[in-house]
């Protein structure tokens, strides 16, 4: 029943106060739209960043002169950095399958059969947990009697700090604009409370007049707040459907995407899940927007 | 309409000039104040002190507003359980600032309001919703909300205090039947007389049986005709044990009713007798 005449005086006020209410209800829009449109592209770039992560191995090189000892040795301390979780795999790569690699590689491998012998080294190719951690394997093995001296040890020491500051920089920038995001809305929707607190003001009057308690008169506004949040999310949902199945889906669908070739769809959130986020996120809006502005400016 | 003894002839009529004889219609009226206003019980939810103490008490009121003007200065008295009171005299004499500070809208600066027993500065904040239930008040501009009929506007008051469905169903009708309303439930505040509106805040005030009836100029908008029948009905609700206190400057209708007059002027007590007119007894302004 007081459930019931909450919902009834929110709808009320909501009618009497039509212009208000899509106020509110556009800006809660607008804000979920834009965070909405933010996460799936915020998590595509980081799982972009990842997969390019991934791919930063590094290559210890081992001289022809080393000893079966000494090679047993460097890869008994490689394979002891995997222990402690700094290394995922150490692969290693014989000089005759160093060279089947690059004879597949070249467009012309009959060069190669000109060599008196095989030129290239043994390696193990060392692939690290985190890009991160190219920097311990390097530190480890670095003074390595094993060690190859004119190849040593290689890795794409650029690539991986760029893809790191990059990453690192993307997820505060996500964080510092949902941020401000967030407030505008809740800003937002307080003020729109607030007009329609100023609106309703006799309503409040009479009902502090005939003894309703602070709740009671709170109530009503709260779900006000809250079903513009969630109609605003509700539509701003609709809409980013419509732009995944017609713009995203289409240009991922193209056989060489870029979209598909950097990262991946799988690393991204799924809709559904992203919808559940988006609606929670626009009746929170509401609810924390009214909270605020009922503490302000409801005082009975 | 809930139908008394003799039930052939209406419970009222609109402008009946008030005498103490005896009328049948009383009877409706106590009826419908289910529980006995005056045996001390308690009902649920009711903070006032049962006791033979006064309903209203102001023991040495300042109240100063911002900028140093008097509402009140150091006002005492007390209102007894039963009584009906007129508080008369000019504008800014603080008659908005007494009727204030006891529904706690405002705190007085100095001194002490006890309204049913209750110290109100040592009332909670939450607790400020129940005085105010256990007061009725009925102002001049009667405070109706526009885009609801007169029938919603009286239940508004029984919803917003908890009650059931069915109780409402039942209590509207009756009260709004009771203050002279038959065949007008449906009515929106805008297609109803002046006299009406004033009769539905007056409903609505009524409606959770309070201890105390507060208006403030219930007849500041209203013609002379209509403001009797306003006057007369806050007088039966008075003859149920009601208290009741009217603010106002009808001159006419304070010195026909000869009730209790408390006159303020510049937020001090300068008369306080019983039986008595708008002017004292030397026919000066009221002072």
């Amino acid at each position: 029943m007081r459930i019931g005449m909450f919902f009834r005086e929110a709808l009320r006020s909501i009618r009497a106060n039509a212009a208000i209410s899509v106020a509110a209800t556009v800006t809660a829009l607008i804000a979920v739209f834009i965070l909405g449109a933010f996460i799936p592209s915020f998590m595509y770039v980081r799982s972009a960043v990842d997969s390019q992560k991934a791919k930063v191995d590094v290559d210890v090189y081992i001289a022809d002169t080393a000893s079966v000892a000494q090679v047993n040795s460097l890869r008994d301390r490689l394979n002891g950095l995997r222990t402690d979780g700094t290394v995922a795999e150490v692969t290693y790569v014989s000089k005759e399958d160093a060279l089947r690699i690059m004879r597949e590689r070249l467009r012309d491998p009959s060069v190669l059969d000109e060599l008196p012998s095989n030129p290239l080294p043994a390696k193990f190719n060392v692939r690290p947990t985190d890009a991160e951690n190219a920097d311990v394997i390097v530190a480890a093995v670095k003074d390595d009697p094993a060690l190859d001296p004119t190849e040593g040890i290689v890795y794409p020491e650029s690539t991986a700090d760029r893809l790191l500051t990059a990453a690192k920089f993307v997820q505060w920038a996500g964080f510092v604009l949902i941020g401000i995001l967030l407030l505008a809305a809740v800003l937002l929707i307080g003020n729109t409370i607030r007009l329609s607190i100023f609106a309703r003001r006799r309503e409040v009057e009479v009902m502090r007049l005939v003894g309703a308690t602070n709740w009671f008169i709170r109530w009503p506004f709260m779900i006000e707040g809250v079903i513009c949040g969630l109609v605003g999310a509700v539509v701003a949902v609709g809409m980013l459907w419509g732009i995944k199945v017609g713009v995203v889906d289409a240009w991922a669908a193209g056989a060489d995407s870029a979209l598909t070739k950097t990262g991946s769809a799988a690393g991204t959130i799924a809709f559904p899940m992203l919808t559940l986020v988006l609606v929670g996120a626009g009746a929170l809006l509401g609810a924390i927007g009214s909270g605020i502005t009922l503490r302000r400016f409801l005082k009975v | 309409m809930s139908d008394g003894p003799d039930s052939g002839r209406p419970a009222f009529t609109l402008v009946e000039v008030p005498q103490a004889t005896e009328d049948p219609a009383q009877d409706d009226m106590a009826a419908l104040f289910s529980a006995p206003v005056q045996d001390g019980t308690r009902r649920k939810g009711d903070i006032f002190r049962p006791g033979p103490g006064p309903m209203v008490e102001f023991r040495g009121v300042t109240k100063t507003y911002q900028g140093n003007s008097r509402g009140l200065d150091d006002v005492s008295l007390r209102i007894g359980t039963g009584e009906f009171v007129f508080l008369v005299g000019p504008s800014g004499s603080g008659k908005s600032t007494f009727i204030r500070l006891i529904i706690r809208e405002l705190r007085p600066t100095e001194g002490s309001v006890i309204v049913g027993g209750r110290e109100l500065g040592e009332l909670r904040r939450g607790k400020v919703p129940y005085l105010r239930r256990a007061i009725g008040c009925v102002f001049q501009d009667f405070r109706l909300l526009p885009d609801r009929t007169a029938a919603e506007n009286v239940a508004y008051a029984l919803q917003v205090t908890g009650h059931k469905k069915a109780e409402v169903r039942r209590r509207v009708p009756e009260i709004l039947s009771l203050v002279g309303l038959d065949g007008k439930y449906d009515r929106l505040p805008r297609e109803l007389s002046g006299g009406e509106q004033q009769r539905v805040s007056i409903a609505r005030a009524l409606v959770n049986h309070p201890r105390l009836l507060i208006a403030d100029e219930p007849t500041g908008n209203l013609d002379p005709e209509t403001s009797l029948g306003i006057m007369d009905l806050l007088l039966r609700i008075n003859r149920t044990g009601t208290t009741v206190l009217v603010a106002t400057h009808d001159r006419h209708t304070v010195d026909r009713m000869q009730m209790r007059v408390i006159a303020l002027q510049e937020g001090r007590v300068v008369r306080d007798e019983e039986s008595s007119g708008y002017h004292d007894r030397t026919g000066e302004v009221p002072a």
